[in-house]
């Protein structure tokens, strides 16, 4: 019998349905101005493509900002606890998770069975997430999918020293004028990043394995920039994205 | 202030709304509870201090004391010297000095004389005050609970030792009892207890209650200013009335006091007290002391007591409102 994840989150919603071992179709949409009725329309979708009927799923678990709103849940589960689940169930070994997403980074440890045991979580401010990379990416025109391989080769490397993403903005702009290389500013803004979710490891700790989850470790240069900040390998999930929807899936077969 | 006949008035401001009045003036990084207050003050919307004969303050925080400076162009402000090293003789005498200046300036401004039997007859008042005060708050030891952290927490009052408010206490505690011979409970039996501690919370900045308690957990006990920390000690009867007042509110656990051991004693004898499940921390933004002693706090809770700790840093406003529910929501969920 299938289980259903829906993780709606604040920039994308992303449906997971799961058969217990392993993931049977997801589907990933923008969040948009309406992130609940997005959400019904891909949970609808996700079982279009495989023609599995509503009835049929034994259990919805929602996750994510929008979690409070889906109402086709059986019951909700916090996104950090279904990050944790998600990555244990994808990686057995892994220690630590760190999430990056639309607008918020968090660090988890797992414990025994793939439960949370510790986490942090960043404050009100947006800087070091996804969304300040996106708004690099407008302000440079350079796709967010193009970033990554732009970035590979070289090693030059500029500071980006502003902790706010709006402050961040103006000093990019200074450095644009100025004649910086973009694959050099990318550079910068990544380790930035890296350097920023570092900042979160002293409380948790950052014990190996490590996988590195959510939107932005789909961007091969903001994981570079964690590894050579950490000296550590990290691994990440095939799909990212869906990690959170995954685990509130595992967590909908443990309910049923 | 009773004892000279005078009402006291707690002008601790507690709404996001005057903040930006505050920020004209005073830098926007500054602990929220001084900006309310603050702008209160420059808006001239608290009637509290408009017909007020004297401010009178304290130097539990720099915010706050300079601050003080720019409030005493309009009143007349009288700043009590808190000294802060809890051991040390020569810090109390300082501060029983203070508390001895206070009373002569109160003589001066109404003109009279304050006896030692002025003085005892508001302590009793004060003491009856806070432990109707503390009988309310000790219905959140009820498992399953009574009242919500909500409720208990709208149970202060913004003037000193008013009859009508020790009434409405007593009331409060009949209506707790009676809810208890009922059944009926604030929350099921199971529900997460917690301990909060660190910043006050007031009647307008509840944000993380409301959110605590939306997450399904209830706030059984608050080891803070607005909570049970002043009830702890009562001013003594016997002896000298000003040494028994000042040794009070020297022994108050606040953060701006150092080494601040009498917080983690607090903390320990509430967390068994109320059976607390974890310990939340509020740390308003800016408040230097109790952001920063926060550190110590969750190496004795998570060491020593051995209870899940987790620390929020926020301000009045409610824009951060939903991420906080996202971590309140996990801790509630590993509990």
């Amino acid at each position: 019998m299938p289980f259903c994840g829906v993780d709606i989150g604040s920039r994308s919603i992303k449906i997971v349905l799961f058969d217990g071992s392993g993931v049977i179709s997801s589907v990933v949409r923008n969040s948009g101005a309406a992130p609940a009725e997005n959400a019904r329309k891909a949970f609808h979708e996700a079982l279009d493509s495989t023609g599995i009927r509503m009835e049929e799923i034994a259990n919805v678990v929602a996750t994510g900002y929008g979690r409070n709103y889906f109402k086709e849940a059986d019951s909700v589960s916090s996104e950090i606890l279904c990050h944790a689940k998600g990555i244990a169930h994808l990686f057995p070994s892994a220690c630590t998770v760190l999430d990056i997403g639309g607008q918020d980074s968090k660090m988890i440890r797992l414990g025994a069975d793939g439960r949370a045991s510790n986490f942090v979580m960043n404050d009100r401010c947006a800087a070091g997430t996804g969304k300040f990379i996106e708004m690099v990416s407008m302000m440079l025109d350079i796709p967010l999918d193009e970033m990554g391989e732009l970035t590979a080769g070289s090693s030059e490397v500029c500071e980006i020293s502003s902790m706010c993403a709006v402050f961040a903005e103006s000093e990019i702009i200074g450095l644009t004028q100025s004649g910086t290389p973009v694959d050099v500013i990318l550079r910068g803004v990544f380790r930035s990043v890296a350097k920023r979710t570092l900042a979160m490891s002293g409380k948790v700790g950052l014990v190996p394995e490590v996988v590195f989850t959510g939107g932005v470790a789909k961007n091969a240069g903001v994981v570079r920039a964690i590894e050579k900040e950490t000296g550590l390998s990290l691994m990440v999930p095939e799909e990212p994205q869906i990690t959170g929807a995954l685990g509130a899936a595992v967590i909908a077969r443990a309910k049923a | 202030m009773l004892a000279a006949g005078a009402i006291p008035v707690c002008l601790c401001g507690a709404t996001n709304s005057t903040i930006p009045a505050a920020e004209a003036i005073l830098p926007s990084n500054l602990c929220p509870l001084i900006k309310s207050s603050f702008g209160y003050i420059v808006s001239d919307s608290c009637s509290f201090f408009r017909n007020a004969d004297l401010i009178v303050a304290e130097t539990t925080c720099d915010g706050k004391k300079k601050m003080y400076e720019l409030i005493a162009e309009k009143k007349p402000v009288h700043i009590l010297e808190l000294t802060q090293k809890v051991d040390e003789k020569e810090a109390f005498d300082h501060w029983l000095s203070e508390v001895r200046k206070l009373k002569r300036r109160l003589e001066e401004t109404y003109a009279r004389e304050i006896t030692d039997d002025d003085l005892r007859s508001a302590i009793r008042i004060m003491n009856e005050e806070r432990a109707l005060l503390k009988e309310a708050f000790e219905l959140g030891k009820e498992d399953p609970p009574v009242m919500t952290g909500l409720e208990l927490s709208e149970i202060r009052y913004r003037l000193a030792g008013e009859a009508g408010h020790l009434e409405m206490l007593r009331e409060f505690i009949k209506d707790g009892r009676k809810r208890k011979e009922e059944g009926r409970y604030a929350a099921p039996a199971g529900s997460p207890r917690i301990l909060l501690t660190g910043c006050p919370t007031g009647q307008g900045t509840t944000k993380l209650i409301e959110v605590i308690e939306e997450c399904g957990g209830v706030v059984v006990a608050q080891e803070t200013c607005s909570g049970l920390k002043p009830l702890d000690l009562m001013v003594e009867e016997e002896g000298d009335p000003l040494e028994a007042i000042a040794k009070k509110y020297f022994r108050l656990p606040c953060s701006c006091m150092t080494p601040n051991r009498g917080r983690t004693e607090l903390l320990e004898r509430l967390a068994s007290e109320y059976r607390a499940d974890a310990v939340i921390d509020l740390v308003w933004q800016a408040c230097h002391t109790f952001n920063v002693e926060s550190y110590l706090i969750e190496r004795y809770v998570r060491e020593t007591l051995s209870m899940p700790y987790m620390k929020i840093e926020t301000d009045y406003s409610d824009s951060d409102r939903e991420r906080l529910k996202v971590r309140i929501q996990t801790l509630m969920e590993m509990l």
